[in-house]
């Protein structure tokens, strides 16, 4: 402590020490928050296609095509320790082939100020609801959750599954027209 | 540059003490104000930047050796005559 230069390295070692502890209270306050709320999960059109899958192979697999609605309000999962939630809707079912099935049909981000209050109707899926095989015609039980990923600053990155869920038929007939 | 070897950089050991006590204080209060304060308004970012004002409240007060670190300098005790010197230069008049 008798040169400026060790002095200053001396108050930023410290800092930095004081830092960590203050990042671990962070943590601490939130670690044991539950992170869990209700999602309101709906389907309106569901339509089955049986066509080429040219992702994976020229076979022709089904294709199911979806529209739902949702609302949850998620406001109160932000606090301190949260940057932003990781959304994301999966299907899952069951069919001869295998026992358990799980496909992310979308997805979203919302980050810490903007609008947490979801309220959707007859929304698209971002993504594919493919199955490999034909296990879609004709399914009697699909089932749809919203989960979440948390991304705080600092401790455990919590994946949470909304309470709630929607199970939805498929219909007997493939659709040949374009819907 | 007499004038500038003439200007006093040194901490003497109390005031040397008293500068890492006085640093390790600020730092700290900063920092628990902080985090109250953060927790209030759910804004980990202000408990951040509250910690580097006192940081640089901490920096300003005691990385320069001001003169109140100078209070207590050492008080050295008169030099003794060296004995070795002392033989040496009999042994040179031999």
């Amino acid at each position: 402590m008798h040169t400026v230069i060790s002095r200053l390295n001396s108050n930023v070692a410290y800092t930095s020490s004081v830092l960590g502890g203050l990042v671990f209270m962070c943590f601490l306050s939130t670690f044991f928050l539950d992170y869990t709320t209700h999602a309101q999960i709906g389907t309106v059109n569901v339509v089955v296609k049986h066509v080429s899958d040219y992702s994976a192979s020229r076979e022709k697999n089904d294709l199911g095509f979806l529209t739902f609605d949702l609302q949850a309000d998620l406001n109160p999962l932000f606090n301190w320790n949260v940057k932003q939630l990781f959304l994301y809707l999966s299907a899952e079912y069951a069919t001869p082939k295998n026992a358990v099935n799980q496909v992310v049909l979308w997805d979203k981000i919302i980050q810490r100020g903007e609008n947490a209050l979801l309220n959707y109707k007859s929304m698209n899926t971002k993504y594919y609801f493919w199955d490999d095989g034909n296990g879609l015609k004709n399914h009697q039980n699909v089932t749809l959750t919203l989960s979440w990923n948390v991304i705080p600053n600092a401790g455990n990155l919590p994946r949470v599954q909304a309470k709630g869920s929607h199970s939805f038929k498929f219909p007997a007939e493939y659709t040949t027209s374009r819907t | 540059m007499d004038f500038l070897r003439s200007i006093p950089t040194h901490m003497d050991f109390e005031g040397q003490a008293r500068a890492e006590n006085l640093s390790r204080i600020i730092v700290f209060l900063f920092g628990m104000v902080g985090l109250v304060w953060g927790y209030i308004i759910q804004q980990f970012s202000q408990t951040v930047y509250i910690l580097a004002a006192g940081l640089a409240l901490s920096i300003l007060i005691t990385v320069p050796p001001w003169p109140f670190y100078r209070l207590k300098s050492v008080k050295w005790q008169k030099a003794r005559p060296d004995p070795d010197v002392a033989d040496s230069k009999s042994k040179k008049k031999k």
